[in-house]
């Protein structure tokens, strides 16, 4: 037998390699780790917290959209077949999943006031938006800071850091365990968060009403006037009579009013002449101070829509007579009415002239609706609120519009905008001047000679070059029916 | 049996081991360097991140409070933020809360005032005063203080010397806030205003209580 002793053996550089390569693979390891941890971090959590908004946000956005129908479309809003329910004055939503990380939203929205002058509503909307936590299943590493727990399922415990600023659900709703579903202390309750860890962010918007006349003038289209030697100023007639003094006299305490007679257009092409006390906005105009002689602000990128008008749906049932005002005429309501159900006429022409009295001593509210053009008179006695709707044109003089009342806002003029998309005309012509306003979004309004106004026009576009002198009542922007909503409020439940 | 022998067997030689150890050295002492420097550089990068989440945190916490305030100033060197912000829930020493205990946690209802400009407001429930908080977001020291109400939270600490800045913009009819944060790294090149500048988180957000339109 042979034995044979091979003394070489060269094992211990692979034995060397090995470790070498463990000792490497430990610190790579570890620089994998924290950095996925950070990572995790820095990119995932903030991910799904800045989505968690989107998705309320979004959920707002929809609900908005169904708030903005009650004035454009009030018979498709809060539809059952977009996933609305409606318990009273109260509508409450489905819930939308969308985006590729599968956010998640539903809304609440109730009408919680309702104007007394008005009679228009306010509504709130509440919007719950969550996004789905990606990535691992972890906790921050905020070890800059410590100074209690980082985390605890109930919310006011938590300790600092991101903990207390992104409430993540790992495994349970913590706002449904320690404020109740609604948030507000109710039926509080451990809910097992599914499919996977999520942050949910709650806000609340409130939705209010759009009034017609919220400018002295206001148009979507074309704008040119008034002369060199005009002016729009302003006042609140709730405060006192308008006095011509007060727009360029600081130390008046009316003066504050003044200062409102602004001018909005939706375009960038427009003629603007006259002192304007009050604001110009325009949609991408190049107004400035040196072209324009402006005393408020001049901003050049305001774009708004001013939507088309239909005839309330509320009014009530129309008077027997009269149903034509082809000789002059005098009515007397036979009730006060409100605002939201006045005493109702309508009329297939006016081309002479309507006299409406009081009902008694009591503020009286009428409304008119005529199918066809106006050219005739009409004379509102004091204490009468007129609301005056018209399909066709308007073609008078400034002295046909007799106001006794003084106030714009006790004589308003609609011009309903044609189904068809014919055009639509409003002509105001001189002699005279006027106390009233007009919302004629889909007409052409003309105003020639220099009256004197006190008012507001809404209009698609103007034209008027006359030397006049316009009275905006600040009063005005609480009066008429709502046209859309606007968001006036943002507050968000950080809890 | 036969034991057989190898004789001819035959060892390193001195030049030869010589080599080896060179070698060997040599190798050893590239994979310690290595080693320093990877860790070195995990330490660098591990704090770029920490520090970065805590930038994050910063304009995180703003932007939430910049788009509910109602009212946003900044002073003049840009490092101190101050909103006021509307109380939407009732909070143990809130007065309202105080004078009913019943209500803390609850959510305020918005009251309009027609009188006015339709301001809508969170009022102390039962009055028709607005419930609001003063939120101020300052720098003490290494750390960035947000002090709701005389309550001061730190947001964010770093010896990395963390630094916001904001800048608020009024236009006619709405407003909004620019933030950055900065923070000057561990490794730089020489050059610290650009490694300061390399680290820029930058932001903006609207107020949303006061919109254009």
């Amino acid at each position: 037998m042979k034995v044979s002793l091979i003394q070489n053996e060269r094992g211990n550089v692979l034995l060397c390699a090995v470790c070498t390569i463990f000792i490497v693979s430990l610190i790579a390891a570890n620089v994998l780790l924290n950095c996925t941890a950070r990572y995790n971090q820095a990119s995932n959590q903030v991910r799904s917290w800045n989505e968690a908004l989107y998705a309320a946000e979004s959920g707002a956005d929809i609900a908005y959209n169904e708030v903005r129908k009650i004035a454009s479309n009030p018979t498709n809003a809060f539809g059952t077949s977009n996933g609305w329910t409606t318990s009273g004055t109260t509508y409450t939503s489905g819930t939308t999943t969308f985006g590729t990380n599968s956010m998640r939203t539903s809304e609440t929205v109730d009408l919680f006031y309702t104007d007394p002058t008005t009679g228009n509503a306010w509504y709130r909307i509440r919007s719950k938006g969550t996004s789905p936590l990606q990535g691992l299943k972890r906790t921050g590493m905020d070890d800059r800071l410590s100074n209690g727990n980082r985390f605890a399922a109930n919310a006011s415990t938590r300790g600092d850091g991101d903990t207390l600023l992104r409430k993540i659900d790992f495994k349970y709703d913590h706002f449904t365990a320690t404020y109740g579903p609604t948030g507000d202390g109710t039926n509080k309750a451990i809910v097992a968060v599914s499919p996977a860890p999520q942050l949910s962010r709650r806000v609340e918007l409130i939705a209010a009403p759009i009034t017609p006349f919220e400018a002295a003038i206001k148009v979507s289209g074309n704008f040119y006037g008034l002369g060199s030697a005009a002016y729009i100023d302003s006042y609140r007639s709730s405060v006192g009579p308008y006095d011509p003094t007060v727009k360029t006299n600081p130390s008046d305490y009316r003066y504050v009013d003044s200062q409102s007679g602004t001018v909005e257009i939706d375009n960038g092409t427009a003629t603007v002449f006259g002192d304007i006390y009050g604001n110009l906005y325009t949609n991408g105009g190049t107004a400035t101070k040196k072209t324009v002689n402006v005393h408020g602000v001049i901003d050049n990128n305001v774009p708004f829509t001013i939507p088309s008008f239909s005839i309330p749906t509320y009014l009530p049932t129309p008077q027997v007579s009269p149903t034509k005002i082809n000789s002059n005429t005098t009515v007397t309501p036979p009730a006060a009415g409100t605002a939201r159900a006045p005493t109702v006429y309508l009329l297939s022409s006016f081309d002479k002239q309507l006299t409406i009295n009081q009902n008694g001593s009591s503020e009286t509210y009428v409304a008119i609706h005529l199918t066809s053009d106006f050219t005739g008179q009409i004379d509102v006695k004091p204490g009468v609120h007129v609301q005056f709707f018209i399909d066709g044109n308007v073609d008078v003089k400034a002295r046909d519009i007799i106001n006794e009342t003084g106030y714009a806002g006790n004589l308003q003029f609609y011009s309903i905008s044609p189904t068809d998309g014919s055009s639509q005309h409003v002509n105001i012509n001189s002699p005279g001047n006027f106390v009233a306003t007009f919302y004629a979004p889909s007409a052409d309004f003309t105003m020639n000679g220099n009256p004197d106004v006190t008012g507001a026009i809404i209009a698609k576009s103007f034209y008027g070059n006359g030397n006049t002198s316009w009275h905006y009542d600040r009063s005005l922007d609480a009066l008429g029916d709502v046209t859309d909503y606007r968001i006036a409020s943002y507050v968000e439940d950080i809890r | 049996m036969k034991l057989t022998h190898h004789s001819h067997q035959s060892g390193f030689t001195l030049a030869e081991i010589l080599t080896a150890m060179v070698i060997a050295v040599v190798i050893f002492a590239a994979i310690i360097t290595a080693s320093l420097a990877m860790q070195k550089s995990f330490n660098a990068v591990d704090n770029y991140f920490a520090t970065h989440i805590q930038q994050i945190r910063i304009i995180d916490y703003l932007n939430r409070d910049v788009k509910r305030a109602l009212i946003v100033t900044t002073s003049a060197d840009q490092q101190t933020v101050t909103l006021t912000i509307p109380k939407y829930v009732v909070q143990s020493n809130d007065q309202d809360g105080q004078s009913n205990p019943s209500l803390i946690g609850t959510m305020r209802t918005p009251t309009i005032s027609p009188t006015s400009s339709y301001q809508v407001n969170y009022d102390y429930v039962g009055t028709t005063t607005p419930a609001t908080s003063t939120v101020v977001y300052s720098i003490n020291g290494a750390s960035i203080l947000r002090t709701e109400d005389g309550v001061v939270t730190s947001i964010a600490s770093s010896t990395d010397s963390l630094v916001p800045k904001d800048s608020d913009t009024e236009l006619t009819n709405t407003e909004y806030t620019t933030m950055s944060v900065t923070f000057q790294p561990i490794f730089t090149s020489g050059n610290v205003a650009d490694e300061r500048t390399g680290t820029t988180v930058f932001s903006l957000a609207y107020l949303r209580n006061k919109r254009r339109g």
